[in-house]
Formats: C-alpha cells, sequence, structure tokens
C-alpha cells in the first residue's frame, strides 16, 4: 500500500511538472489555504465586521479594496469568507469522502446482496430530493442550526463518490489478487479496507477534489438565497450584497468576492483536472495493473 | 355585381379602420405599479397595502379620505354624511347614500342592485364569523354591543347583533361597549368595505379573486403579474370638487389637477394595476416609458433620480421629464425589546429590574440613527424621538432627543453604574427577516454596540425566511431584540400606541410585552376622548412613558419618492389614503 501512495506522488509530480497549468493551480489553492490559514490563526480578516471606515469607499492605504455600504474593509471580508470556504469544502469533502468510500466499497463488494440493495436504495432516494428543497427542509427543521447547510450538502454529495466506488470496486474484487485474499482467509471488512480502496484512491483523490468545489459553489448560491452561512462572512453574502450595490453603482463588493471565488474554483478544477490525468489509471496507462 | 362587391369590401375596410382607430390607444389608461401582489381581494382579508389598494376600487367604504388634504381628513363616502354620534358617545347613526352594485351573475338577474344598510351589517357582521376568518375583527372586538358574543355562539345568519342594526334601507346603527372616536377611521379602511352577501355565498373562497362590489371600478382580470379595471357603469359620485378635497394651487397647481376639477369620475377607461417588487425591474418598467405610469423609489435607489438630499431636490433631467412628489410615510420604523425576557426585560428582583433598564437604555445609547439614516435610507428619512411620527398632530416636535441620540459615552456610564461587567452581558438574540437589507442592519447594530464595550459574539442573528416567522418567533420569546415598521392605517396616535397597551401583549399587538400600569391607565382614557387638546396631551404622555422605560430604540419615518409620467393628472399617495385616490386619476387626451 505504501508502495502505492509513494507511486501515486511520483507520478502526481512528474504529471505537475509536465503541466505547468497544474502546478500553476496548486501554488494558488496553496495560496488560498495560506490565506485561510492566516485567518484561523488570527492574523488577518478577524475584524471583518468592523466599520472601520466610511461606506462605499474607493481603494486607500487603509482599506486596500475599498468598503462597502456599511463602511465594512471588502479585503478584510474576502479574506475571513476564504476561510470559510475553506471550512465548509474541507469538512464537506472529507466526510462525503469517508462515507462515500466506506458505502461504496461495502455495496460494490457485497453486491448482489442486502447490503448493496439497502446502499442503492439510500442513493437513489436521496439523489431523488431537490437538493435546494432539502436543504431548506433541513433548515427548517434544524431551526436554522449553522450545520444545516453542511449536513444537507454531506447528505447528498456523498452518494456520487459511493456511486463510482461501487462501480469500481465491482471490477477489482473479481480480480485475482482479491480472489487470493479471500482464499487466504480475510475477512470481507479487511479486504475491503487493505486492498480495494487503495485500489479507488485515484477515484477518492478527484472525488475529494471535486466535492471540495461543489460545496463552496454551493455555499455561495445558499448563502446568496440567504439560507447558508449564519454569523458569518461568505462570499456568497458578499456577491449578495453586491447585486444591490450595483443598483447604486458600486461594484467593489460584487467583483472582489466573484474574483476570489472565480480564483480559487477554477484552480481547484484544473487541479482535478491534473489529478485525474496523472492518477487515474485509465487515461494514464491502458497496461494498468492494479496492486495488491 | 363585382362593383358591388368591391364597395362592401371597401365599406368594410374603412369600419375596420375606424373601429382601429377607437381601440386601445384613445382610451383613457394608467398602469399603477405598486410593490407587492394583494394577498386578497376579499375585504375581510385585505390587511395589507397591496390588497387595500384594489379593494377600496372595487368595493365603496362608508367613509374615505380627503384626496388632498394634508393632514388627513375623512370625508363621507358611501355615507351620505358623517355619523349622528350621541352624547355620551355610544351610539352612532350612520345614513346611506345611493349606490348600486356592479352587474355580476351573482344578482337575481344579472343585474347589481342597491347597497343597503342591511349589506353594511352584514358586511361588518362577517368579520366575526369564524368561517371568514377575518383579518379584520381587531377593530372592533369588544366594541359593538352583542357582535363577539354573536360570533362565538355561531355566528347565526338569521340572529340579531344588538348593537348593530339595519333601522331601515339606508340607516345604520351602530351601538358601542364604549366611546369609539376612531370607529370611522376604521370605516374608511379596506378591511370595513361593503360587500353583497349573494356574492359572497355564490362564489365561496373565490370571493377574493372575483370580487363584486360598488366601488368606482370592477375586476376585469386578475393574475400574478396585474390586475386590469373598468369603470363601474353603476358608480355615481357626482363630480370632483377640488376645493373640496383640499386643493392649494401653490402645492397641487403643477400636476395638471385643474383640468378635472369639475368632471364625474372615474376619470379612466382602464385602469391597470401592475405587481412589481424588485425595485430594479419596477424602475426599468417606468422609465423605458413604455409600460407603467408611476414608480415609487426605495431609498437606495435614490441616487439615480436626486440631485441632493439636503434640501432634497431632483436632477433637472428628472424634473423634466416626470411628475414628481416628496411625502413621507405615514408610519414608523424603531427596535423593539422584548421585555418579557428576565435578561433585558421585567426581572421580579427590583435591583436587577432597574439595571435592566440600565442596560436597555445604554444600547439605546449605542445605536446611531444618523448612520442608520444615511447609510440605508439616503440620509431622507426623519429620525424623532418616541413612537408619534412627525405626520400626527400628535407629534411633539420640541420633545427631547436625547433618546435617539448617539452617546456610547452616556451608555458606558449607565452600564458601570448598574454593575454590568463584559462577561455579565447577556447574550442578545437579535430577530430579522432575511434579507441582505435586514442582515445588514443586524451587521451594523452588532458593531454599533461595540461602542459601549458590547462584545460582538454575545449578539447572535436570527434570521427567518418569512414574516410570518419572524412573527412567530417574537411571540414565542425567541427573540430579545427586534424591527419593527409600523404603518398606520388611519391618522390617530391610538393606532401606534395600542402597541403599547399591556392587555394586547404577544401574541397580540404589543409584541414588546410591555407592561406599565400608568400607560395602561392612561391609555384607556385617551383612546375614548374625541380629539382635542386634552387627548393630544395624554397621548404625548404615553409617548414619554415608552421612551422613559427604554422599551424602544427609535424611531425613524422613512420619506416616499414618487415619480410618474408628465401626461397623467394625479397626486399619488400610498399611505392612509391607500387606493382612494385612483378614482381620481385622470390622463392627457392624445392630440387629434
Amino acid at each position: 500500500m505504501s508502495s502505492l501512495v509513494v507511486q501515486s506522488g511520483q507520478r502526481l509530480r512528474a504529471g505537475l511538472v509536465a503541466e505547468p497549468a497544474g502546478f500553476w493551480a496548486l501554488v494558488v489553492v496553496v495560496l488560498y489555504a495560506a490565506v485561510a490559514g492566516g485567518v484561523w490563526l488570527g492574523w488577518w480578516g478577524g475584524d471583518w465586521s468592523a466599520l472601520a471606515g466610511p461606506g462605499w469607499a474607493g481603494p486607500s492605504a487603509d482599506h486596500w479594496l475599498g468598503t462597502n455600504r456599511l463602511g465594512q474593509d471588502i479585503l478584510a471580508r474576502a479574506l475571513a469568507a476564504t476561510a470559510t470556504a475553506f471550512e465548509i469544502g474541507v469538512l464537506v469533502a472529507l466526510t462525503t469522502t469517508a462515507i462515500g468510500g466506506l458505502a461504496g466499497g461495502l455495496a460494490g463488494y457485497s453486491s448482489p446482496g442486502w447490503a448493496d440493495e439497502i446502499v442503492l436504495w439510500l442513493m437513489g432516494t436521496l439523489d431523488a430530493i431537490p437538493f435546494y428543497l432539502l436543504v431548506a427542509a433541513l433548515a427548517f427543521a434544524l431551526h436554522g442550526h449553522a450545520w444545516a447547510m453542511h449536513l444537507a450538502m454531506i447528505a447528498t454529495f456523498w452518494t456520487t463518490t459511493a456511486r463510482l466506488v461501487r462501480a469500481e470496486t465491482q471490477r477489482i474484487r473479481r480480480l485475482p489478487f482479491i480472489e487470493a485474499a479471500r482464499v487466504a482467509g480475510l475477512r470481507p471488512r479487511s479486504i475491503i479496507v487493505r486492498h480495494i480502496l487503495p485500489n479507488t484512491a485515484h477515484i477518492l483523490l478527484v472525488q475529494t477534489t471535486l466535492v471540495f468545489i461543489a460545496a463552496i459553489k454551493v455555499e455561495v448560491v445558499l448563502s446568496f438565497l440567504g439560507i447558508g452561512t449564519q454569523d458569518s462572512i461568505s462570499w456568497g453574502v458578499m456577491i449578495a450584497e453586491g447585486s444591490q450595490d450595483i443598483l447604486a453603482g458600486q461594484y467593489g463588493n460584487f467583483v472582489v468576492a466573484s474574483l476570489f471565488l472565480f480564483g480559487l474554483v477554477m484552480a481547484f478544477s484544473l487541479l482535478a483536472d491534473q489529478l485525474q490525468d496523472s492518477l487515474d489509471p485509465r487515461t494514464r496507462d491502458s497496461r494498468w495493473q492494479p496492486h495488491g | 355585381m363585382f362593383i358591388r362587391q368591391t364597395r362592401a369590401l371597401i365599406c368594410l375596410l374603412l369600419l375596420l379602420a375606424v373601429a382601429c382607430g377607437s381601440g386601445p390607444d384613445e382610451e383613457a389608461v394608467y398602469r399603477h405599479a405598486i410593490d407587492g401582489l394583494p394577498g386578497s381581494l376579499d375585504p375581510a382579508h385585505a390587511g395589507d397595502v397591496y390588497s387595500s389598494t384594489l379593494v377600496v376600487n372595487i368595493f365603496d367604504t362608508l367613509y374615505r379620505y380627503r384626496y388632498l388634504a394634508r393632514p388627513y381628513e375623512l370625508a363621507p363616502n358611501l355615507a351620505a354624511d358623517f355619523p349622528d354620534v350621541s352624547e355620551d358617545g355610544r351610539v352612532v347613526t350612520i345614513r346611506l347614500g345611493e349606490a348600486r352594485f356592479a352587474d355580476d351573475p351573482a344578482f337575481a338577474d344579472g343585474r347589481g342592485r342597491p347597497v343597503t344598510a342591511s349589506d353594511v351589517v352584514y358586511s361588518l357582521r362577517r368579520h366575526f364569523d369564524p368561517a371568514t376568518r377575518s383579518q379584520g375583527a381587531w377593530l372592533w372586538r369588544d366594541r359593538i354591543v352583542g357582535l363577539d358574543a354573536w360570533g362565538l355562539a355561531g355566528a347565526d345568519p338569521q340572529a340579531d347583533v344588538a348593537g348593530l342594526q339595519a333601522l331601515d334601507d339606508r340607516t345604520v346603527r351602530i351601538e358601542l361597549t364604549r366611546p369609539y372616536p376612531q370607529l370611522v377611521n376604521t370605516l374608511a379602511m379596506a378591511l370595513s368595505a361593503i360587500v353583497p352577501p349573494e356574492a359572497v355565498a355564490q362564489y365561496g373562497r373565490e370571493f377574493s379573486v372575483r370580487p363584486v362590489g360598488s366601488g368606482p371600478f370592477r375586476l376585469l382580470s386578475l393574475d400574478e403579474s396585474r390586475a386590469v379595471l373598468a369603470p363601474n357603469p353603476h358608480f355615481d359620485r357626482g363630480t370632483l370638487d377640488l376645493a373640496a378635497e383640499g386643493f392649494d394651487p401653490a402645492r397641487h397647481g403643477h400636476y395638471g389637477l385643474e383640468a378635472l376639477d369639475g368632471r364625474r369620475y372615474p376619470f379612466l377607461d382602464r385602469l391597470e394595476v401592475h405587481f412589481i417588487a424588485e425595485p430594479a425591474s419596477r424602475w426599468n418598467s417606468f422609465f423605458s416609458g413604455r409600460d407603467v405610469d408611476n414608480v415609487m423609489l426605495p431609498p437606495d435607489q435614490a441616487v439615480r433620480v436626486l440631485e441632493s438630499t439636503r434640501p432634497l431636490s431632483f436632477r433637472p433631467g428628472i424634473e423634466r421629464d416626470f411628475h414628481t412628489h416628496v411625502g413621507q410615510e405615514t408610519g414608523l420604523v424603531f427596535y423593539g425589546f422584548n421585555m418579557a425576557n428576565p435578561r433585558i426585560g421585567y426581572h421580579e428582583d427590583p435591583e436587577r429590574d432597574r439595571a435592566n433598564r440600565a442596560l436597555r437604555c445604554a444600547l439605546r445609547d449605542a445605536f446611531d440613527w444618523d448612520a442608520r439614516n444615511r447609510v440605508f435610507y439616503q440620509g431622507l428619512g426623519e429620525v424623532f424621538p418616541g413612537v408619534l411620527p412627525p405626520f400626527l398632530t400628535e407629534h411633539e416636535p420640541a420633545l427631547a432627543t436625547d433618546s435617539i441620540e448617539h452617546d456610547p459615552a452616556q451608555g458606558r456610564r449607565r452600564l458601570a453604574d448598574h454593575g454590568w461587567s463584559t462577561e455579565a452581558l447577556p447574550e442578545l438574540a437579535y430577530g430579522f427577516e432575511s434579507s441582505v437589507e435586514r442582515r445588514q442592519m443586524f451587521e451594523q447594530f452588532r458593531a454599533q454596540l461595540g461602542a459601549i464595550g458590547y462584545p460582538p459574539d454575545k449578539v447572535r442573528s436570527a434570521g427567518f425566511a418569512s414574516f410570518g416567522e419572524y412573527h412567530r418567533a417574537i411571540i414565542n420569546d425567541q427573540i430579545d431584540v427586534f424591527l419593527i415598521g409600523w404603518t398606520l392605517a388611519y391618522p390617530d396616535a391610538q393606532y401606534v400606541l395600542q402597541l403599547f397597551f399591556g392587555p394586547n401583549a404577544a401574541p397580540g399587538a404589543n409584541l414588546f410585552n410591555y407592561a406599565n400600569a400608568d400607560f395602561d391607565a392612561i391609555f384607556g382614557r385617551a383612546e375614548s376622548l374625541p380629539p382635542g387638546p386634552e387627548r393630544t396631551e395624554l397621548y404625548r404622555e404615553l409617548n414619554r412613558l415608552v421612551i422613559d422605560d427604554c422599551v424602544i430604540i427609535g424611531s425613524l419615518t422613512r420619506t416616499r419618492l414618487h415619480l410618474w409620467q408628465p401626461r397623467v393628472r394625479m397626486l399619488p399617495d400610498r399611505e392612509v389614503l391607500g387606493g382612494f385616490f385612483l378614482r381620481f386619476v385622470g390622463v392627457q387626451e392624445p392630440p387629434a
């Protein structure tokens, strides 16, 4: 398994060197992560809600990107919103990957069987509910709790990961090394965790990045609609404010939040493509053989 | 044969041309934009301004307000004159003028019948029938002898109500449980409009979209974007007497109203009321000149039309191209505290009770009304102490303004004097109906509290998807401080002071759960008095009590900016007047 990780790392590194777009995307993502880290450490962005200056002030030494209608610093808000985006993106991506991976692995390995039936039914049911309706229902049921949006995303996003892992597992489990593990007397749980899931790592990694992007975009949309973040700042909130500001001829809030969002989503999308190209055996190497 | 056919064809084409020429283009059409959709056209449910705008034009009310007179003055509408009131103020007798319902299949021969006193009695009684689910019963609850009991006993249509009777076809007698000088005001509200029992019975719930009344217009069509109305041919209130309506050449001379003087109204062949909630769409619809004929601009769009705010002046191009009018709303916005919450309101321990009052007053000191006015109302609002807005005659211009001044030093002193430390300050739940603007107001409020040392993490936001949810949360004590907008349906301070009357505590109108025995005693005395200096002084005393007890942070009254196309002769008003002015709207005839 360790050799698999090392090989994957080598392939990724080689891919990033060969493809500058992927490399620069990684640089941008690291930059955003550093911004989020700075906010968490209290280095910047902590005064995003302070009335720091006159309303709708232009860029100046005090306010590099100007202020919004209330006189809040737009840069401080954009930086703090980066941390919000990362919090949501990381939490939702990791949770859905874990749930989707395990559920997909279990379903794929036991297919056909009752565990597969249950997971399929659950995925079908959740996918049948319109996403924004589910968020609204959860927000109502949880009395507008701050975690309603996170729960709704986790509840729906894991199904795509699970479907992909399930299909891959169904393919892998017929391969000789799995048969060998079974004959050797390994229990199904061990086979799934030690032999099957590591061979779906490329799917899980790419899915994590895709869910990360999707979570950020959905958070922005939900915050724009007023059912997203409650007591914190988000690019969605800034864009919603900006849409009102535009009527008064003020574009700062809208442009800054949109650029921050665009930058991160674009960088992560390029990075996801690079990961896909480097790690997916079907796109990387037609002679690919799984590692047992 | 051929020649005859050709002649016939030419005649037909000529006829068609003439018919087309006298079509919609030559009709007197006015397209009125409002910023919301009416909830119902049934008067019993016309509790919002959008419903009222249509209801007072389709139905008749007994009274209305004079078109141009300010302060607002009542005038008879369906009533022949003002009511006769007994010496003790408890018996009110109203004589009706002549009116006839619009033609409708609900009537025996499809022809509208005359409106009678029985219709008035039916329309008011209907509010107390539980099946009606009236939004207006509160106006007359505990006011008319026997009416509440009649509703509670099952609302038997055959049973009499002692205090509400038709003496003959033209006379209504109302016996009150106690003097109610505001009764006539309530009879000018859309909620009191007169409905025909036949139509209510025939259409049932559909009556809310198939209204039948005796007002100046009848409904032709209604959908989610507009209502189309045509004149009710049976409506006849004579001619427009501009002088009687309060016309002042200095104030109204440039609106072209004189051309309508002495003419029979309504003046329109077709009235369209467009429902456009989105401000930008409303503006574009108006400014294009092709759609609606008027617009009322929200303050944050004032920048489009104003040259300056102090003194207020429109841009030259706007003045040149449109009619303009600046008015003040007949309402106010203010923050209220939940006095039932022992953390900031009443407390059984007298010392803590005093400390809580100091805390509320300190929050009031921290709040900056000038900033609120500047940021959200373009500086166009008027900030005043208490809850009696400037349009009321009871408004006290000389009242001390310390309750609306941003004085964080004073707030910090109050907190220190009563032993409030940062750790001891309670967590506050700030409620709002979710929207960008309301969220920004919360952020401004929270940041301003920082000036008295209130930690931001102790001011928690609670956003609600709809006004209904927000209102329920206030009633259920889930919120400690909340923003309230209150529009007075009639120009009497009683309408706003009732918000603080103890017996009206939540779920009633007193959302603050304010309970002050002195206030209740004075309010009880004042509301039974006719207008006059004695009542004015009592109202002002009540206002001062509300200020002294720091029940509210307030208030501000907003400025309305109206623009309309120069071809339209009118003076719009959506305040107390509601939609009454639409019957007096005229349009210039197109050039021959």
